[in-house]
């Protein structure tokens, strides 16, 4: 796993460090399942082995995968290397004051911990404990993520996106100019190949999200692979076949209304007479009692999460593929 | 001799937590590379593999000796009093980390659509080179 590390930084063509990248990704996935922590090895093999190479991979594509590497600065790196040793001997060094490697009565296990693993059940009606602390004891947490996937999204459209009124003119005079010439990445079997594949990913990323609360899945994971289907379907056919389904306004509107949602449930237990994000307040108007109220508000944040992820996660890549211009790219 | 037994009870300390000893590696790529790679995308990577070393960190110390994956079996959801807390490892750090790999690929983005911005202008990934192009 170090070793994918090293290569993957010490391989001069960028593209195959991005590679090399997602393999390391997959490695970690596995140790992640390992340590019993599934639904971050379903978040890892969706999120850091499928979309960041994705997206490392369309900004390579819009500028150059060679590295032009000069002489000299050796001794720079060296020293950097020293400075980067001295401080990883200083952490080494308070080693002995951390609890021991899968020791059940460390301070992390033995203080909050234990109350979630047993009340979760008789609270939430949730045996998935990952699905209920996420959403239930610890929403703020998660609707701040959230906000924090949003602001990104908005913040890459700031830096990337080129007005519209100057880009028609360019696509225009590109129209006029050069007649349609053949595209090598045109490949009838990656488009058939993907056409039958994109709907059973979303049935199964739609099943990851309601089935959360018993298995491994949930709003992130489920949102990642519904936009990663979508990426696919920009990567394969091309963008301006994606962005005739989804308008570019209509991307922005989806991405903000699942913050929406999420605040939106929050704030209907505040008008409901309980706490903010407090879900067992709304058993009068969610079906079964308290419990079931709180397993129904989990199942609404969700969904809430999951739109904000998949959305921003297709913006990202539409604005990263395609340089800002929102007409061609990967 | 005081001295030679600490120093046994240290590397054994090492042997036995190895994960923090991987924690740190992993951190010193990450650190290294963001520091001493010229090339903005290779940067962008050490951020990810420094961050990943953090995600470690956390997984591995809500990770439990014999204890299993933190989802409730039918029996138990039928018996809520047969719930054995240190059966299942914390569900606490992995929320936390779940959310952050989305928030670092989120983030990602962000460093890489400014890499894109910045090869927009100056048409070269190479810090040196932007430096020179600057100063012009």
């Amino acid at each position: 796993m170090v070793l994918f590390a090293l290569i993957s930084l010490s391989i001069q063509n960028l593209m195959g460090a991005a590679i090399v990248f997602g393999a390391y990704s997959f490695m970690m996935c596995l140790i992640w399942a390992g340590m019993g922590a599934v639904d971050v090895a379903f978040t890892e093999a969706a999120v850091g082995a499928g979309v960041s190479t994705v997206f490392i991979v369309s900004t390579i594509y819009n500028t150059s995968a060679t590295m032009r590497s000069r002489p000299g600065g050796m001794a720079f790196k060296f020293f950097i290397g020293v400075v980067v040793t001295l401080a990883g001997a200083f952490l080494l060094s308070a080693l002995t004051d951390f609890p021991d490697w899968g020791d059940p009565n460390s301070p992390v296990n033995a203080t909050v911990v234990p109350y979630y693993i047993e009340n979760s059940i008789d609270d939430t009606h949730v045996p998935n404990l990952v699905t209920s602390v996420l959403a239930d004891y610890r929403g703020f947490d998660t609707l701040l993520e959230t906000t924090v996937v949003f602001i990104a999204c908005i913040a890459i459209y700031s830096i990337l996106r080129i007005e519209t009124a100057k880009s028609k003119t360019d696509e225009t005079e590109e129209g006029i100019t050069s007649p349609p010439s053949y595209d090598p990445s045109d490949s009838l079997i990656v488009r058939q190949a993907s056409r039958f594949m994109i709907p059973f990913m979303q049935l199964f990323a739609l099943y990851v999200i309601a089935h959360g609360h018993y298995s491994p899945g949930g709003g992130f994971q489920g949102g990642v692979i519904l936009g990663a289907s979508l990426i696919l379907l920009a990567i394969s056919f091309d963008l301006k076949f994606l962005l005739r389904h989804w308008r570019e306004k209509s991307l922005m509107l989806l991405v903000a209304s699942g913050v929406f949602l999420y605040a939106a449930v929050g704030l209907a237990c505040v008008f409901m007479g309980g706490n903010y994000l407090e879900y067992g307040i709304l058993d009068s108007i969610l079906p079964g009692d308290q419990a079931m109220a709180r397993s129904h508000g989990i199942l609404l944040v969700e969904i809430g999460v999951g739109i904000t992820v998949m959305f921003s996660m297709v913006a990202i890549h539409i604005n990263l593929a395609s340089n800002g211009r929102f007409d061609r790219g990967l | 001799m005081v001295d030679s037994t600490a120093g046994s009870d240290t590397m054994e300390n090492l042997i036995a937590n190895f994960n923090y000893v991987i924690v740190v590696i992993l951190m010193m790529i990450g650190l290294w590379a963001m520091l001493a790679q010229k090339n903005l995308i290779k940067k962008c990577i050490g951020m990810a593999i420094f961050q990943t070393g953090i995600i470690l960190f956390f997984i591995s110390i809500g990770a439990k000796n014999e204890a299993k994956v933190p989802i409730l079996s039918k029996f138990v959801v039928e018996n809520s009093s047969a719930i054995i807390v240190n059966d299942y490892a914390n569900p606490l750090t992995q929320i936390l980390m779940l959310t952050a790999i989305v928030v670092g690929v989120a983030t990602l983005g962000v460093g890489l659509a400014l890499a894109q911005k910045v090869y927009q202008q100056h048409s070269t990934f190479h810090e040196d080179e932007i430096l020179e192009n600057q100063r012009k």
